[in-house]
């Protein structure tokens, strides 16, 4: 028998290593929505790595060009499905660009304030996810308490706490409910309530820090190459936001302040997000202000407005108005539009080709987290294993905007 | 050529037409409910209204008018020009007219279709002209306002039966007269006319008539609301569920040109709508025609037979083959049919010449019916010609008959369904295969039914009495187990073991070119 205790000289200890593939997804609780990621691993830091989207892919823009412009409207709902009312009324704005009308300055406000609100529920669920998956569960539960409350507002303004469908080719569904400015006065109270306690709580734990901080970095280069827009770009440095650069309904009116990050990594995208929370709770207090208590909130059109139904029950015009838009479809010109908005992970665009009949010709959209998420495998790549979860969290990848 | 000016469009005009009808020759629609291309000019409903202005170096004709101006809270003296209806007013050269470029214009259309529905009633629902009716289409395009009036609407007759295939709604009805003048000036049979006057006026049918001319049904298609409908069709479809395929009518010879509506989903159709074509129906179908849609799905073979008994398509095929396996060319007879395509029949008359090795070839089709001056031919086959074209030597059907009687033929295979005369004697033909689409004389003495699909299932090219070759689209699927004859007959080919040249119904055109050439073709 040989003896145990052998003289060894360590340099001769070599673990004889091989690179590791490693599968993670589609159905990991870590990938946001359905998506694969192939990774080599050497030890636990990332050789290479292989991002594959597309496992959530339902035809979005084809399914588009069965029904009528309106009937649209549910499908955007579900792209990114939880800022649905930011799609909603980017849709709804672009059709009326292609139109050439404008609604009225009170929906103006009211989809302002339904957006920021959308906004909110965006950046809490994306923050509070991240701070989760690093064990930080608390701060999670605490933002997605105001998240339900933003919820509860969406619900009693559309009906519907998920998908509204509540945006219209030329208004929106309903006009604001009597009770609607108090209520987004005290969600906005209660969500800076919240952040304060969550900051409280994340900004000086060591652990969260230590996690974030320098990992998933990006280069500014990089970023605009690549078409990265919203927050995942300003964590960069770069103030780009559709809001600013390119005001629409009455944005170049309210003041707000665009957060942008140094370093472009995880932290920084965590942060901005913070930041912009605040700032959507300053837009909203100024759209309260402005909103008006009564006029109306859809255009005076009778080619893309419903008309009240006790008119459609009682006088023939209401009747063919109402008919001609639901069984024909709102008609948009023909021609074509590209409109664009900042939705939750940054320029969600639409460009849509009307060929003048009911239905529409092609919508193709412009989802921002497609783009961001194209840079995944640059921010992971030479990463540990297990900063993928935060870095890819800190994109926020929504599946159903990413794959359509 | 001459032209005029319309809003920013050189519109060319032969003398003699009129602003409205030389805009729709060049494809400009002007707003119109009473002009209708194939009729006389009324100029009654007012939608047509164009400003015209005056020759060079005369004053415009304006009319002073009192208007009321809501900042100033008082009556302003106004001019505005006299409009005139585009529908009876005479194109010149040089004439500057304006449309919707004209505020007038466009204010004098919105007045018109608000008073045109004053007193419409809320039907759009129950409606069958909702989806192609011009008071939905314009109240949009020129009005898009409520009506003014608060008043209780002026109440009609509804649902008056005016004969045995048209239901008049008064309250629909805008008066527009195109009925009454289609029935005097096409039909030749004044049986309508308005009585009353104003909110009042309804059409009604002379003391002691109905209406039950042969062109009833072409009133309900020249009426542009839903004031007229057609039994036929009345509450049975919802037409913006409906497709339409460019069809040829196949009830008679004259082969009018039609679109056969029907619906995706059930592949049932619902109803024939004539198809301009000044050449050969103008606007126009007849009734006969019109409803002749029906037998596409009546009385239909869906099923193959062999010996009377229902069997799938590849034993009935394959039983078919053996019967004429070996038939003696002398007495093997192929029977075409006036009432199939050319594409059928050729295909037929090729496997008689180079399959079968026969030269004996007859004719059959539908008993021939009432004609008249108008559109309808006694001869109620839309392919006689094609048929006399593609084998001029083909013998009658009595020849059919008499040869049958006499135990001339042994074997014949026949296409088509009905027959001009009795055909009992075919019984006595051994070895009788048909392709028919329709249960008839042919199918009841068959050993072999083979069953065909209609002209509605399939693609076919047809010559008319004036020798105009037309190809009618595809509409629906075939029905049941049918298919279209010249695929049956490539099928018996292979069975036979004498496969054709062609395969495609495009290279079977390609093969049949030679005996339609040197005559002048329409495409739909």
């Amino acid at each position: 028998m040989e003896p145990i205790d052998q003289e060894l000289d360590p340099a001769e200890i070599e673990l004889p290593t091989e690179p590791m593939l490693l599968n993670v997804g589609p159905a990991h609780p870590a990938m946001h929505g359905t998506v694969r990621i192939v990774m080599e691993l050497s030890g636990e830091s990332i050789e290479r790595c292989d991002v594959q989207v597309g496992y959530l892919h339902r035809g979005f823009e084809k399914m588009c060009e069965r029904g009528t412009w309106t009937q649209v409207f549910p499908y955007v709902d579900r792209c990114n499905y939880v800022s649905p009312m930011l799609n909603n009324v980017g849709f709804a704005l672009a059709c009326e660009k292609l139109l050439g009308i404008e609604v009225p300055e009170r929906c103006q406000w009211y989809r302002m304030a339904l957006g920021e609100l959308a906004r909110m529920s965006d950046h809490l669920t994306c923050t509070g996810a991240m701070a989760m998956e690093l064990g930080a569960f608390t701060p999670f539960l605490w933002m997605i308490k105001g998240r339900e409350m933003i919820w509860d507002l969406m619900e009693e303004e559309t009906g519907a706490r998920l998908t509204h469908s509540f945006g219209r080719v030329g208004g929106m569904a309903h006009p604001p409910t009597d009770g609607f400015k108090a209520h987004a006065e005290a969600v906005s109270a209660h969500i800076l309530e919240i952040l304060a306690e969550v900051e409280q709580l994340l900004l000086g734990n060591r652990i969260f820090l230590d996690r974030l901080e320098n990992v998933g970095v990006i280069s500014v280069e990089d970023a605009i190459s690549l078409g990265w827009t919203g927050p995942c770009l300003r964590a960069c440095g770069i103030a780009y936001d559709v809001r600013k650069s390119h005001p629409y309904m009455k944005y170049g009116e309210v003041e707000f302040d665009v957060p942008v990050g140094q370093t472009g990594d995880s932290f920084d995208r965590f942060i901005v997000r913070v930041e912009e929370l605040k700032q959507s709770v300053r837009i909203i207090r100024q759209c309260l202000a402005r909103l008006s208590d009564s006029g109306p909130v859809n255009v005076n059109d009778p080619r893309v407005i419903l008309p009240p139904k006790e008119e459609v029950y009682s006088s023939i015009e209401g009747t063919i108005q109402h008919f001609k838009i639901v069984m024909e479809g709102l008609k948009l010109p023909a021609g074509e539009v590209y409109a664009f908005t900042e939705g939750g992970n940054g320029e969600l665009g639409f460009y849509i080709v009307s060929d003048g009949s009911g239905t529409p010709y092609r919508v193709r959209i412009r989802p921002p987290c497609f783009y961001v998420t194209g840079g995944l495998e640059r921010v992971i790549t030479g990463a540990m294993m297990a900063d993928v979860v935060p870095a890819f969290g800190s994109l926020n990848m929504i599946g159903g905007e990413c794959d359509r | 050529m001459p032209s005029f000016k319309l809003d920013d469009a050189e519109i060319p005009f032969e003398p003699g037409d009129t602003i409205i009808r030389a805009a729709h020759k060049a494809g400009v629609d002007i707003p119109h409910y009473c002009w209708h291309p194939g009729l006389t000019v009324a100029a009654n409903c007012r939608m047509c209204l164009v400003e015209v202005d005056p020759p060079p170096g005369r004053p415009a004709m304006m009319l002073d008018v009192l208007e009321w101006n809501a900042e100033k809270h008082d009556y302003v003296p106004q001019k505005k020009p006299k409009l005139q209806p585009a529908c009876q007013f005479a194109a010149a050269d040089g004439l500057v007219v304006k449309s919707q470029s004209s505020s007038h214009v466009t204010r004098a259309r919105a007045a018109v279709q608000e008073l045109l529905l004053l007193n419409h009633p809320v039907d759009c629902p129950i409606c069958d002209q909702a989806g192609e009716c011009r008071l939905q289409d314009y109240w949009l395009e020129h009005q898009g306002t409520r009506k003014r009036m608060k008043d209780e609407p002026i109440h009609k007759p509804k649902g008056v039966v005016f004969g045995p295939t048209i239901v008049y709604d008064a309250e629909r009805c805008i008066v527009c007269t195109r009925c009454v003048r289609f029935c005097e000036e096409v039909a030749k049979d004044p049986v309508l006319s308005v009585r009353e006057r104003g909110n009042l006026a309804e059409i009604t049918v002379s003391p002691g008539r109905e209406l039950d001319h042969p062109y009833t049904l072409m009133t309900e298609y020249v009426c542009p609301v839903g004031a007229l409908t057609a039994t036929d069709f009345r509450f049975k479809a919802r037409v913006w569920f409906l497709r339409s395929a460019r069809t040829v009518c196949t009830g008679c010879a004259t082969g009018c040109n039609s679109f056969t509506d029907f619906d995706p989903r059930t592949q049932e159709v619902y109803r024939y709508r004539p198809r301009e074509n000044l050449g050969i129906n103008k606007y126009w179908m007849c009734d006969e025609g019109m409803l002749d849609y029906r037998r596409i799905a009546a009385d239909r073979q869906l099923i193959a037979s062999v010996d009377g008994k229902p069997s799938d398509r590849e034993q009935a095929l394959a039983r078919a083959a053996e019967l004429f396996e070996g038939a003696p060319p002398e007495s093997t007879a192929v029977v075409l049919s006036a009432e199939h395509s050319l594409e059928d029949n050729f295909a037929l008359l090729e496997l008689a010449k180079d399959g079968l090795k026969t030269s004996l070839v007859y004719v059959t089709g539908r008993a021939a019916g009432q004609g008249d001056d108008v559109l309808r031919d006694p001869d109620k086959n839309p392919n006689t010609n094609g048929v006399k074209k593609l084998a001029p030597q083909a013998k009658s059907f009595a020849e059919l008959v008499k040869d049958a009687a006499d135990g001339k033929l042994t074997h014949v295979l026949s296409l088509g369904s009905h027959t001009p005369a009795d055909a009992a004697a075919l019984a006595q033909v051994k070895h009788l295969v048909v392709l028919a689409s329709h249960v008839g004389p042919l199918t009841e003495h068959a050993k072999v039914v083979l069953p065909a699909a209609s002209w509605a299932e399939a693609e076919g090219t047809f010559i008319n009495r004036n020798g105009l070759i037309q190809e009618s689209e595809r509409a629906v699927t075939p029905r049941g187990d049918s298919r279209p004859a010249f695929r049956w007959v490539h099928e018996l080919r292979l069975a036979l073991d004498r496969p054709p040249a062609w395969k495609k119904l495009g290279e079977l055109r390609a093969a049949m070119q030679p005996a339609s050439a040197g005559m002048t073709g329409a495409r739909p």
